[in-house]
């Protein structure tokens, strides 16, 4: 039996609380949170689950196997470290942290301390996502050349209240949060980044961008934007589409659906148009709770936690993945100047 | 097993309100073409016609609107049975997003009625909320159903996302306390959707609880069934429960024919939850159900 820790008993941490509960091989051990009044309410509710203010006194009594990260953005490092040197498995929230260079420390004391890690981009866990990670490594649309994508929600129309729109606390605006996403799919599909130039705009924030247009130069040789919004109307659920285009054909994919047009046939796939639709590509979960993409995501983490594979969506990928945010803001201030992305990591 | 508190055919709200589990877009469109309540009033009208005795509606804003609406049609408010889905999780998840899980839940109290905020403001709002976690689920169900007063509902469904939540974190006390609540401030069954049928059903039995009134996904394809769709049919034919089926065209992706020659096999369904967007969708529909769920539409679906 895998005793889990979460930590940070927000809407998250609540979600891998109940998915870790619900699969049969883990339970949740230890609740911990800042909020005393969501404790108490938890204490009430739940017997035979320990409870702390603060994680250093849980790691001191220890009885953990592994720990769900689920605080604030810029609180998972410093968690993260502690849990490392205690060599406890860690899953950490998305993103990792709120720059590179905040992360850096993690990722080296991992290279010195192994253990088990994940960083929680549960969209490679969607079904149509998966299906068009497939398709790119299988070639099939030989060189990529040209890539549009978006990530739109309609969430803020008003000044924002808490810690997403807190730039301490969150990184930035929708760039790092909802669109980190995009930019760990776009790393996990098409590899590293080059170069990046960024342009963002505040509508209704304060120290935050709403609005961000980043334009990518991958390292092989694929080029193209990506516009991202959290004030794009219409939109009621965070949306994100990305189009592709290789000397071959093209490749749609949403969380709806997965388009292919080839203009030849291959081994795997048809001539002409192929469409994959949720429904097609669904796969059941042992248990589900806020989409089976969380459950799969829970699954590799604790079969790492058992000694098995580390997932690929761990901390040093979500590190590049920070990196390319870094780059992306620090265009935006030089009004687009291209950045290098060794240089941000350097 | 207790009496049914489900009718065997019930519309469903998704289309009404924007909600499509296969196209965002297409959802969206929809939406756009019911932004009057007047169109969705005609919608239900038409469905009520052609057999379809209940609805179900998510505590959306816009729900409260089209109670109204229902309340001022003499025949749908006598007869047309309304099954509440709550909460609308996205409205408290946008809110939480601001101010945290606990002011959003202090901040919706605020808009309780008098009694309930004497009652859980004079002690400290903060301190109720730590000490007496069901007075304020309680606050907040009613709430919930407030735009639904004065109309015919039967049973009250509790979303999915806090369903399973509680279901994998082993909380028999929420559960009890759902249908004990429902059943004593509202007159209702408590009720529950869920992604995870059999599971619930197991822990139903295990932990000594009342047949559960349960609302969840049956497909001839499988989707959003957990662990499998063998399995759920499986619990489904095994253990005593009120089970309303929904998604049973997984999301438009298959043709009603087909949909319901699978569902008409699988044991213990007793309704039937189906979107409805326009009087020929919803004839086409309900014909197939007809043709092939004959034991559970019996002559009152028939019978229009
Ligand atoms: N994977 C996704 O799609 C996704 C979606 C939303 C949020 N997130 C990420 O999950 C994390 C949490 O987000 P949320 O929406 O659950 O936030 P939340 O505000 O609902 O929850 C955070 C919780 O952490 C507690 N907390 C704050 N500092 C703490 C500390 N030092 N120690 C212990 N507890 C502390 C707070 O009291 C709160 O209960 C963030 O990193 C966020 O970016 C990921």
């Amino acid at each position: 039996m895998i005793n889990v820790a979460v930590i940070g008993f927000g809407k998250l941490g609540l979600l891998h609380a109940g998915t870790v509960s619900g699969l049969a091989g883990s339970r949740l051990a230890v609740a911990v949170d800042s909020n005393k009044t969501l404790l108490n309410a938890l204490k009430a509710k739940m017997e035979g689950t320990r409870i702390y203010t603060r994680h250093e006194p849980l790691l001191k009594d220890g009885g953990i196997d592994a720990a769900f990260i689920a605080t604030p953005t810029g609180t998972h490092v410093d968690i993260a470290l502690d849990c490392v040197e205690q060599g406890i498995p860690i899953f950490i929230e998305k993103p990792l942290a709120l720059s590179g260079e905040q992360a850096r420390p993690l990722v080296e004391a991992l290279e010195k301390r192994p253990v088990a890690n994940m960083v929680g981009y549960m969209g490679r866990y969607l079904d149509t996502f998966a299906k068009a990670k497939e398709i790119v490594d299988s070639g099939v649309l030989g060189p990529l050349e040209m890539l549009r994508c978006s990530m739109y929600i309609g969430q803020l129309f008003k000044a924002g209240k808490g810690w997403r729109y807190d730039k301490g606390v969150s990184g930035g605006g929708v760039l790092i949060t909802q669109n980190s996403h995009v930019i760990d799919k776009l790393v996990w599909m098409f590899g590293d980044v080059d170069w990046v130039s960024g342009q963002t705009n505040s509508l209704y924030s304060t120290e935050v961008e709403d609005h961000a247009h980043v334009f990518f130069a991958f390292r092989n040789g694929l080029r193209g934007f990506m516009d991202a919004s959290w004030s794009e109307r219409h939109y009621r659920t965070p949306t994100i589409a990305i189009h592709v285009q290789g000397r071959n054909g093209t490749l749609d994919v949403d969380d709806d659906s997965v388009r292919l047009f080839l203009d030849a046939k291959s081994d795997a796939y048809a001539e002409g148009w192929s469409e994959w639709r949720k429904p097609d590509l669904y796969r059941s979960v042992p248990f589900d709770i806020g989409g089976p993409q969380y459950t799969l995501q829970a699954e590799e983490f604790l079969t790492a936690v058992r000694g098995g594979p580390n997932p690929a969506s761990d901390v040093r990928s979500a590190y590049a993945v920070q990196c390319v945010i870094d780059a992306a803001y620090m265009s935006a201030e030089r009004n687009g100047a291209p950045i290098r992305i060794a240089e941000v990591m350097a | 097993m207790t009496t049914s508190p489900l009718v065997p055919l019930v519309m469903g709200h998704n289309a009404f309100f924007g909600v499509d589990h296969l196209s965002a877009q297409r959802g969206a469109a929809r939406a756009a073409s019911f932004a009057d309540p007047i169109r969705i009033l005609d919608v239900i009208r038409d469905g009520r016609a052609l057999g379809a005795q209940g609805m179900m509606m998510s505590t959306h804003d816009r729900a409260a609107g089209l109670c109204d609406l229902i309340r001022s049609d003499a025949a749908l408010s006598a007869d047309l049975k309304v099954y509440p889905l709550l909460p609308y999780a996205q409205k408290y998840v946008t809110r939480a997003n601001e101010v945290g899980m606990v002011n959003v839940v202090l901040d919706s109290l605020k808009g309780t009625s008098f009694s309930d905020k004497m009652s859980l403001f004079l002690q400290g709002s903060r301190g109720v909320l730590a000490r007496d976690v069901n007075s304020v689920l309680g606050a907040l169900i009613r709430l919930e159903l407030k735009p639904f007063r004065g109309l015919q509902m039967p049973a009250v469904f509790l979303h999915d996302a806090f369903t399973d939540l509680a279901l994998g974190l082993g909380l028999k006390d929420i559960f009890e306390f759902y249908m004990s609540e429902l059943d004593r401030a509202h007159g209702a069954v408590g009720a529950f959707a869920t992604k995870n049928l059999p599971m619930l059903l197991e822990r139903f039995d295990a932990w000594g609880l009342p047949t559960p009134t349960v609302m969840t996904h049956f497909n001839k394809i499988g989707f959003h069934m957990n662990p499998s769709r063998e399995d759920c049919e499986a619990a489904a034919a095994k253990y005593p429960a009120h089970i309303m089926a929904m998604g049973t065209l997984a999301s438009g992706f298959l043709r009603p024919e087909e949909a319901y020659g699978y569902l008409g096999g699988v044991k213990g369904i007793e309704s039937v939850v189906v979107g409805v967007s326009s009087r020929a969708h919803a004839e086409q529909t309900f014909a197939a159900i007809r043709t092939h769920m004959p034991v559970m539409t019996g002559n009152t679906v028939g019978a229009v």
